[in-house]
């Protein structure tokens, strides 16, 4: 029976982190892309605008409801056999677009959320002074949302960061793919996969403490 | 609130932080000959230490300085292979692709490069199992996209053998630890990782069928002009026992003639 190598483990790390960078900005990219979906989302949503209220269920609802990996397979393999210009998509772009799509739906209902929490006295005070209601969102409302979007938000960009492994199976060179690679020549697939692992935990555990700290700013105004 | 817009603003500003460009553009000097390969198929493309190394490494590297070409590998799952040889993504593929007539309808292939075996392989225990017909009501693994499922298909009209495909080689790992009963491969790539893998699988029977193997190339003109070129530079590396020397590296016999 082969027994745990310590060492090759060890060795495994060097190649994974020259990797992270990938990991790390198909994350960042798409967290940033799918924010800015989401956030559109949301106000459609919160002023239930009629035609684009609806578009935006069908959204929300077809990325949520088909895995990620299928919508994956979709984009890179799939459009191009339609859509013959989409076969210039390389394998990161392509992820990046996935990952944003996907997680834009769920973070779309965490800031929904997060602004129907706001009182709706709000707004009537808003208007009271003057404020339009583009004002009034901008102003006061989005920020208040904001900070009680954060932890839902977090837990969104955390399973993203995990969800990046999935671009492996379209040919990305990130840290998923290197521990693959390397175990399929050396045949050590606990090492390789246990190291891997731990990459990703480090990184999800370096976010939270991230998070707390986000947090206390943010909660300074409220706490007296 | 000033300070929670400012909070606001450094989370964005944080996310595009490790935004960096990855495609760094080649001068157009030489010409650039790219390679798809899976870099997962020990011995004849793999990485260890993040370094793509191999048979096929070796020998594109020697075509290469025929040619006075630079070769760009491209790695992919080998399902993904054939996809980025279809959009052009890369020029040829280079992972032991054996010539099936599908495959030669669809695409013009370079000089054979490589003769090797379809064989079958079993756990060391394994005492059942030494050709196809033992294999009926057994499972067995093929990689994804790989021939030898189209092989073993036209051998078992009935569909008496339980086809498992495996992204990557899993089916090693699963042969091993007995959760499936054997597995297809080419000889020479089995041989060598049973070796290094210090596995506890074992070759049975005769080979099931002979692989004819080159590198496939999409049917236009841009292409064939390559593959002209290809065509003459294996022929002189033939010639000059070059490819003898790369397979005696890798394998200690010569696999690159029939």
């Amino acid at each position: 029976m082969n027994t745990f190598d310590i060492d090759y483990t060890l060795g495994i790390f060097p190649i994974l982190l020259k990797y992270v960078d990938i990991t790390l900005s198909m994350a960042f990219i798409s967290t940033a892309i799918a924010l800015i979906i989401a956030v559109l989302i949301a106000i459609i949503k919160t002023f239930n605008t009629k035609v684009l209220s609806q578009i935006a269920d069908v959204y929300i609802s077809f990325f949520r409801g088909t895995p990620l990996l299928v919508q994956l397979f979709l984009l890179y393999y799939g459009l191009p056999q339609i859509f013959p210009s989409f076969s210039s998509l390389d394998a990161y772009t392509a992820s990046i677009l996935g990952l944003s799509l996907h997680f834009s739906a769920y973070m779309a209902e965490a800031i929904r959320g997060a602004i129907s929490s706001i009182e709706k006295g709000q707004f009537e005070a808003a208007e009271s002074l003057g404020m339009s209601q583009t004002q009034t969102f901008i102003y006061i409302i989005l920020p208040q949302a904001i900070r009680v979007a954060i932890p839902s938000l977090m837990n969104n960009f955390i399973d993203l960061l995990k969800s990046t492994s999935l671009a492996f199976t379209l040919g990305v060179p990130e840290i998923m793919a290197k521990a693959q690679l390397e175990a399929s020549s050396s045949f050590k697939y606990f090492e390789s996969f246990l190291a891997v692992a731990l990459v990703y935990w480090a990184l999800v555990v370096s976010f939270g403490y991230l998070q707390k700290l986000l947090e206390k700013k943010l909660n300074k105004a409220y706490s007296k | 609130m000033k300070k929670i817009t400012l909070a606001f603003i450094t989370m964005l500003s944080l996310l595009f932080v490790a935004c960096d460009s990855k495609d760094a553009t080649s001068t157009e000097n030489t010409k650039i000959i790219k390679v798809g390969t899976s870099g997962g198929y020990y011995p004849f493309t793999y990485f260890e230490n993040d370094k793509l190394q191999g048979f096929e490494i070796d020998v594109w590297n020697a075509i290469g300085e025929k040619l006075n070409s630079e070769i760009e590998f491209k790695t992919s799952k080998f399902s993904g292979l054939f996809g980025m040889l279809e959009t052009s993504k890369i020029d040829t593929i280079s992972n032991q692709i054996t010539m099936t007539d599908k495959r030669i309808e669809k695409y013009n292939f370079a000089t054979p490069y490589v003769y090797d075996g379809a064989q079958i392989i079993v756990h060391n225990e394994t005492a059942e199992i030494s050709s196809l017909d033992d294999l009926k009501g057994k499972k067995l693994g093929v990689g994804l996209g790989t021939n030898y499922a189209d092989i073993v298909r036209a051998y078992d009209k009935n569909n008496e053998i339980e086809i498992i495909t495996y992204e990557g080689n899993g089916f090693q790992q699963d042969v091993k630890l007995k959760r499936i009963d054997a597995y297809i491969e080419d000889r020479t790539s089995a041989v060598e990782a049973i070796k290094k893998g210090n596995l506890p699988l074992k070759l049975v029977g005769e080979p099931i069928k002979v692989l004819v193997n080159s590198f496939p190339f999409l049917k236009n003109e841009k292409s064939s002009e390559l593959l002209n070129d290809v065509n003459k530079a294996i022929d002189q590396l033939r010639a000059d026992g070059t490819l003898k020397n790369i397979s005696m590296k890798w394998f200690n016999t010569d696999i690159t003639k029939k």
